[in-house]
């Protein structure tokens, strides 16, 4: 019950904390659709309808506005997910507080599910916010195909996304510049995950590193239950399993690793160095 | 202070920021590669719309598309940098709390400023090099016409920028933290207002009148539709002649006016006690 109340009282925390910078949560809400909107208007400017023929034949539907919103709205989510644990961790390192954290009686994985729940709170309501605006500003229908599924996806696709995040804290821990690293691989996790185009114009090696990345399977996951693109195995069930089993291992490696870098830290130098 | 004292003091600052930039070799190797993964995905996503169409179901588009990415591209690369870092770079002395010491130096404010973004602009210039490679390799060659008109827009677009840039470190020394917040906006507005990535025409009329309020943009549609030799359409906000007149009017005035302004505000931080608060 005290670890639970830990865990709210941390997630409440941060939501104080970011409650009061309001342009940052209108950015995180703008930043999804300016992102989708660069390729959309390249695609309108070359003619609305060869432009979606030539999309349907390359990407497997000629809706490419919906495509590249949900491709940024689940970007959206993921790369929050990274920025959020990565800079929790720093900013704890930077202000002096994470050997303090380490030594309170409550585990330092309560207050991590804080920041988790925290995390999650703010990119959802940013990226369907983002979805329902830029399809507003677009002019297409937000409400298509089968919801209930792509939530479901969406659902089931968050706890390996944090369990990835939670291994790149450990590397976060280790080299110690968060900005750098988060920036970069923010921009190699959408390049992986298709965020504007099917993994299938990647070469074989390339696609396989790409299938091994759960964010990958949850963007195809809610592209094909919105869109009715198809599955990478054909049916909605067989991608779901593959998800679930990323949901098993991946929260699994992230802590095991992340726990190898504490205490490679703590018996070294501290966790307060930075 | 001399012309010869204000150049070491300006190649003393510029090894100063170089010597940081080389210290992070972490950031040094992670900014390639972000600018790889953004132009690579860019450029796919981008040849999602051209890839096995005919040239004449394109719109128009297809034969001056990669133009269009690319050389806005490069464009983006240059302006984005010159335009925050500038102003980052006060913010960051207030914080390290040397920007009052500097003030305190017989050294040209001007000289300061500059150093800040030389570093920048030489490693931008090699980045956008192998970037505007890989868009090729991914979307295709791009015509190079008027290439001596096209630097000099490209310098005068520049010299706008580094206005720009001084008025926003101007407007750090006012709003301090909020600045970040107001420059990722402006970032993001002038992304879509300058259509970086994709025509004016893509844009609906009631913005694009926004966008004809920007010199920046002018810049943008003269650098691309030079380049590209004029194809119909382009340029797509005024005659060239005419974009050229405001694009040198922009590379001029606007440097003088935001270092004014830079001035100005620095001069009320002074006054008000405030130039090492943040």
């Amino acid at each position: 019950m005290n670890n639970l109340s830990a865990l709210l009282a941390s997630a409440r925390m941060r939501l104080i904390t970011i409650s009061r910078y309001p342009g940052q949560i209108v950015l995180d809400i703008a930043v999804p659709v300016i992102f989708a909107a660069l390729p959309i208007m390249l695609g309108r400017a070359s003619g609305e309808a060869a432009a979606s023929a030539a999309f349907s034949r390359n990407a497997g539907t000629p809706n490419y506005v919906a495509y590249m919103l949900i491709g940024s709205s689940v970007f959206s989510i993921v790369s929050m997910a990274f920025w959020h644990i990565a800079y929790w961790l720093r900013w704890e390192q930077e202000s002096g507080t994470l050997e303090a954290i380490y030594l309170t009686p409550t585990h330092r994985a309560w207050v991590a599910g804080g920041t988790v729940l925290y995390s999650c709170l703010r990119s959802l309501v940013a990226a369907f916010a983002a979805y329902l605006i830029g399809a507003w500003v677009f002019g297409i229908s937000p409400f298509q195909g089968e919801m209930g599924l792509a939530l479901v996806f969406l659902a089931v696709g968050l706890v390996p996304v944090y369990g990835l995040a939670l291994l790149f804290g450990a590397l976060i821990l280790k080299v110690k510049e968060a900005n750098s690293l988060v920036s970069l691989m923010q921009w190699g996790v959408s390049f992986l995950m298709g965020v504007f185009f099917p993994i299938t114009v990647f070469p074989p090696t390339l696609r396989a590193i790409a299938l091994l990345f759960p964010p990958t399977w949850m963007t195809n996951g809610v592209r094909s239950a919105l869109l009715g693109m198809g599955y990478f195995f054909g049916e909605w069930y067989f991608d779901l399993a593959v998800l679930w089993l990323f949901l098993l291992v991946t929260p699994l490696a992230g802590v095991r690793i992340f726990s190898w870098a504490e205490r490679s830290l703590r018996r070294n130098e501290g966790v307060g160095q930075f | 202070m001399k012309a010869s004292g204000n150049f070491n003091a300006f190649r003393v600052m510029a090894w100063k920021e170089l010597t940081i930039l080389a210290r992070y070799p972490v950031e040094f190797v992670a900014s390639f590669g972000r600018i790889f993964l953004i132009v690579a995905i860019f450029s796919l996503a981008g040849k999602m719309f051209f890839e096995g169409r005919p040239a004449s179901a394109a719109g128009g588009m297809a034969a001056p598309a990669s133009g269009v990415v690319i050389y806005g591209f490069v464009l983006y690369m240059f302006l984005s940098d010159t335009l925050w870092t500038i102003g980052y770079a006060v913010r960051q002395e207030q914080l390290q709390g040397t920007l009052e010491q500097l003030y305190l130096t017989p050294v040209s404010k001007l000289i300061s400023l500059v150093a800040r973004v030389t570093n920048t602009l030489v490693w931008n210039g090699m980045l956008t090099l192998a970037a505007a490679a890989l868009m090729v390799a991914i979307i295709g060659r791009s015509p190079v016409q008027n290439p001596w008109l096209g630097a000099y827009l490209l310098i005068m677009a520049l010299a706008g920028t580094f206005g720009v840039g001084f008025a926003f470190a101007a407007l750090s020394l006012r709003l301090r933290e909020t600045a970040q917040t107001v420059a990722n906006f402006l970032q993001f507005g002038l992304m879509i207002l300058c259509a970086n990535f994709f025509p004016f025409s893509a844009l609906p009329p009631w913005v694009v009148n926004i966008s004809r309020l920007i010199p920046l943009a002018y810049g943008v549609d003269a650098f691309r539709s030079t380049l590209m030799g004029y194809p119909q359409g382009f340029p797509e906000l005024a005659p060239i002649q005419a974009e050229v007149v405001i694009v040198t009017l922009f590379g001029v005035g606007m440097p003088l006016l935001g270092y004014w302004l830079y001035r100005r505000a620095e001069l009320h931080a002074r006054q008000q006690g405030s130039l090492s608060m943040y």
